[in-house]
């Protein structure tokens, strides 16, 4: 496979042109918020009918996925991949490590746009929904990142 | 002085295994409820006024992850 030329820029501006319902979490979305953490991937939590919408905006830059959409909507998570990688969460809601359920259409309601680029924004959950999702995981990482967003939250009030 | 010596790779897939385990609900709502130190706490939001008051907009925050990540890699044994 080629590898890709990677315009990060490009690759939300074409997500957001795309209309599908895609939500920036994991910890790129802790950088874009203001806090330095370091990571390898993307994280997107999309609406679970807009895969294919999702999949075609980023093709351009390479990024190919794992499963068919269909095969996707029935395991709840795909990943797209070539030089870099974006795992992408497709289900209508998800429990959090607690027995929370945390239903993509109510953190789509409350989404913030932040501008990653110059007239480029991307959605990103609000605070308190970012951290929810950081419970889904139940991982040691998962529960630091939870303290620095709950530090981040102090810093914004 | 003693040289610094980086970590073997088995070190580092230890130290990983040990970070990507999926603690229980229990062991997670127990870490969850002990609130963090002061001092730790105003360390962690320091650094976060330091991050945000060096770069200023969402991209600049995100071309500094794609630059430290590749230094990182770069450094990784």
């Amino acid at each position: 496979m080629q590898g890709s030329e990677f315009d990060e820029a490009e690759f939300f501006r074409a997500i957001t042109a795309s209309g599908a319902r895609a939500l920036l979490i994991g910890r790129r979305a802790l950088v874009a918020l203001g806090i330095p953490v370091l990571t390898a991937d993307y994280d997107f939590w999309i609406h679970i009918d807009d895969i294919a919408v999702f999949n075609a905006a980023v093709e351009p830059q390479g990024l190919f996925p794992t499963r068919t959409p269909d095969e996707a909507r029935g395991r709840g998570r795909y990943v797209l991949e070539n030089d870099e990688r974006v795992d992408v969460l497709v289900a209508r809601a998800v429990p959090t490590v607690d027995g929370l359920r945390v239903a993509f259409d109510d953190v789509w309601l409350r989404r913030r746009a932040l501008e990653v680029a110059a007239g480029v924004t991307i959605a990103v959950p609000a605070l308190d929904d970012l951290i929810l999702t950081k419970r889904f995981g139940g991982r040691p990482k998962d529960l630091e990142d939870i303290r620095l967003l709950e530090a981040l939250r102090k810093e914004e009030r | 002085m003693k040289a610094f010596a980086p970590p073997s790779p088995e070190a580092i897939a230890r130290i990983q295994a040990i970070a990507e385990r999926v603690l229980s609900a229990e062991e997670f709502c127990a870490a969850l409820a002990v609130p963090l130190g002061e001092a730790e706490e105003e360390e962690t939001r320091s650094l976060i006024r330091w991050f945000r008051r060096r770069y200023p907009t969402p991209a600049d925050r995100l071309a500094y992850a794609r630059r430290a990540y590749r230094r990182w890699t770069t450094a990784r044994p």
